[in-house]
């Protein structure tokens, strides 16, 4: 068994591996980890901004003890950019600096054919891996003891792209003219992240398991901000996180993400706040809240959230 | 391959979640992973595998909680009665075997076995609840415990008697159970079997004719539908960006440098995109069909400069503004429910209407314009005022007049058909998804000719 293998023995040892490396994954998310490791499969996640979808292919990296590699995805993002590019640069800085060289390979020769003939003996060093340049899809694929590739945010590619994808994630493996066909060493983890923005297509949609991130519950909210923010009270996070929950509820146009909940927390700690009182949250407001729009609509009911979520801690 | 697993995927499959052969096979090994015993594991991992968008993962939540429950059998309350009572009679049945010696399980197999052998998951209707369950209680042997309890009876005496009641009470629970188990499997198998409509049948189905609660399925259709015509007509487009070689152009140019070609010019058609007047009549007997077609044509604003709509029963309105302010499904619904549209919605006035369109906004008729009018033409015998069709078929690009009857029927009783006929560029009958597909694409098509 492998060092892998022990740490994906059961659900429960995956999930306090996560716990170990910070991030507080409910069941559902454990489940899908496991299931992926033992599938082999690539992990679509979905959810809401924020909800810690990046942050679960970093903790897995860090759980895992492999690198991260990271794809951004973008209109308009290619092969060239995604998967491997030849260095140009360093193919003509050699042909210069090698000029003396190929004319005496081809010294003697006297007609062009002939010397064609002759380069040809050499074949494709030109062309060879030391002029190839990886981009994280390849990368990820030569990583020799695995590594977690995170594709973020595929819904904003092209559907060429989505579709240059199938081969990678269902083979592991992809062809470059030049040098043949490249496969991975050891199969990365791959998630996907997704924020809906474009329906994704079908297959691959197939091809991947799905796990959908919703905000979590109090109880779990609290916990991951325990664990993020040291030196916090307790009273202070069940009274922040009862705040946000009930800012979730209300008609605004961004939703408080977990990441910003943390960054309140942080705000206050710096702050000396013991228990959340009106004024401060006002101030602060600016720390979850970015549209003026929400902070006017937010500031409007201030004083009945902030008694709330205070009643709502004790 | 696993019963259960199969049965479950079929059960996910009726209700319209899309599960490829790859997809079950992933959900077999995610079972042998986790095994039946711990629900939770099984439910995630399973979700994980088989349903892969939000709204699938809803119809997975109701379809596992439902195939999954076994509270139909939980039993403790019917067995408990029979404690304490000393058995008069030890029962030939083996149902009565059953309830006598308290064995819950077995009671659990015995309905499981019936349910397979009375192959209860071929239930189509609600209409048939009647005779599964007379097939269940069959296969249970219900015969043979009333045989029992009628044999108990004609015996007597006070063991007697307080054993026909428990039996009789745990008897009645049962056909309760059994009750709740065919209704679940009617649940489970058969009450979405919409989806099981082909999707070539929806195409082809008289709009009017399907359901409500097809319109999701509609709605995923359309959308197929405006990316595959999108996706070729914005083709077409790139391609023909660059056009060819200005012979001419560049040659004269090329003087300026010494007679070397140096600054090429093309010839490049230019595109223009069509520019759509919809005439809308939304009358109940067409408001469907509308509706899908502004879904489509909105849809579709990559490939269209300019729409403008104009929805008529009584009178004439110009609903361009709603598309323009609202996102498409709330300008849809407002449409289908008229609020906050001036529109009059008594007598369809063919005449009337279009007579307020050449008073209000003969503006928008140009050479570039396509006007579509759909409607029935059924003018309730009113003036149909032909003259302004023709002035509109001559002040525009092109007249398209759609119809949702079939050209048999065009011109009877007060249908006014007939007589717009003549200033149609093209009429055609547009009842279902195929006839709206292929109205739009012709509209695509045609339009640079």
């Amino acid at each position: 068994m492998s060092a892998l293998d022990t740490k994906f023995a059961t659900v429960e040892v995956v999930r306090r591996g996560l716990k170990d490396v910070g991030y507080i994954a409910t069941t559902q998310i454990a489940h899908t980890v496991y299931l992926a490791y033992h599938l082999g499969k690539p992990v679509l996640v979905e959810g809401p901004a924020g909800g810690g979808k990046t942050e679960l292919a970093k903790a897995a990296a860090l759980f895992m003890g492999v690198p991260l590699i990271r794809l951004q995805c973008y209109e308009g993002l290619d092969e060239s950019k995604a998967l491997y590019e030849w260095k140009y640069g360093k193919q003509l800085l050699y042909t210069q600096l090698l000029k003396d060289k190929l004319d005496r390979v081809i010294e003697g020769e006297t007609g062009l054919a002939e010397s064609i003939e002759k380069l040809h003996q050499y074949d494709d060093i030109f062309f060879s891996p030391q002029f190839l340049e990886p981009r994280p899809l390849l990368k990820a694929l030569q990583e020799k003891d695995g590594a977690v590739l995170l594709v973020d945010e595929v819904d904003k590619s092209d559907d060429e792209f989505e579709a240059f994808l199938l081969e990678i994630l269902s083979d592991f493996q992809v062809s470059i003219p030049e040098i043949g066909t490249i496969e991975a060493t050891s199969k990365p983890f791959v998630f996907l992240t997704s924020n809906s923005t474009r329906e994704l297509g079908e297959a691959l949609r197939r091809r991947c398991l799905h796990l959908y991130i919703s905000f979590p519950e109090q109880a779990l909210e609290r916990e991951i901000v325990m664990t993020r923010v040291p030196g916090i009270s307790e009273r202070l996070t069940r009274q922040l996180v009862s705040f946000i929950h009930q800012v979730r509820k209300l008609d605004i146009k961004k939703l408080p993400s977990v990441s910003e909940t943390i960054d309140w927390a942080k705000t206050l700690v710096i702050l000396h706040a013991e228990t959340l009182d009106k004024d401060m949250v006002r101030e602060t407001l600016n720390t979850f809240l970015k549209a003026q729009e929400d902070i006017r609509v937010t500031e409007e009911k201030l004083y009945a959230l902030t008694e709330h979520a205070i009643r709502e801690a004790n | 391959m696993d019963r259960t697993l199969e049965n479950f995927i079929t059960a996910l499959r009726r209700s319209g979640v899309r599960i490829s052969v790859a997809e079950t096979m992933d959900a077999l090994r995610a079972a042998d992973l986790s095994g039946y015993g711990d629900r939770l594991l099984l439910k995630d991992f399973l979700s994980a595998s088989l349903a892969k968008s939000m709204p699938e993962k809803e119809i997975f939540e109701v379809c596992f909680s439902r195939f999954f429950a076994l509270d139909y059998i939980t039993g403790e309350d019917f067995l408990l009665e029979n404690e304490g009572l000393p058995p008069t009679l030890q029962g030939e049945a083996p149902l009565t075997q059953i309830f006598m010696s308290g064995d819950v399980g077995g009671l659990a197999m015995a309905l499981r076995a019936a349910g397979e052998r009375a192959d209860i998951r071929s239930i189509q209707s609600w209409t048939q609840k009647g005779l599964f369950m007379q097939r269940l209680f069959q296969e249970l042997g219900l015969e043979g415990l009333n045989r029992d309890i009628r044999t108990l009876a004609e015996i007597g005496g006070q063991d007697a008697v307080n054993q026909v009641k428990a039996l009789k009470s745990m008897r009645d629970n049962l056909m309760e159970r059994v009750r709740n188990l065919v209704e679940r499997q009617l649940e489970l198998y058969a009450a979405q079997r919409q989806y099981e409509l082909s999707e070539g049948y929806i195409r082809n189905a008289r709009l009017s004719a399907l359901d409500e609660r097809d319109l999701a399925r509609i709605h995923k259709i359309i959308q197929r539908m405006v990316k595959h015509l999108k996706d070729r007509y914005s083709r077409r487009a790139k391609a023909a960006r660059r056009g060819h070689l200005d012979f001419r152009k560049t040659f004269r140019k090329s003087i300026t440098y010494g007679g070397l070609p140096f600054d090429t010019h093309w010839k490049s058609k230019k595109i223009d995109r069509p520019e759509i007047v919809v005439i809308c009549d939304v009358s109940r007997s067409v408001s469907n069909i509308v509706r899908f077609f502004l879904l489509i044509l909105y849809s579709l604003n990559e490939v269209i400069s300019r729409i403008r709509s104009f929805v008529f029963c009584t009178n004439l309105v110009d609903v361009s503004p709603l598309f323009e302010t609202h996102p498409l499904p709330e300008a849809l619904a407002m449409l289908r429910s008229g609020a906050g549209i001036p529109i009059l919605l008594s007598r369809t006035d063919y005449g009337g209407s279009l007579l307020d369109f050449r008073n209000q906004y003969s503006d928008c008729l140009t050479k570039k314009a396509t006007v579509i009018i759909l409607g029935d033409a059924r003018n309730n015998y009113a003036e149909p005022h032909t003259e302004v069709l023709r002035m509109i078929s001559e002040r525009c690009k092109r007249l398209i007049w759609l119809n949702p009857e079939t050209p048999s029927l065009w011109g009877s009783g007060d249908s006014e058909m007939k007589k717009y006929l003549p200033y149609c560029s093209i009429a055609r009958e547009c009842s279902t998804l195929r006839h709206l597909e292929r109205v739009v694409e012709y509209l695509l098509r045609v339009h640079n000719r």
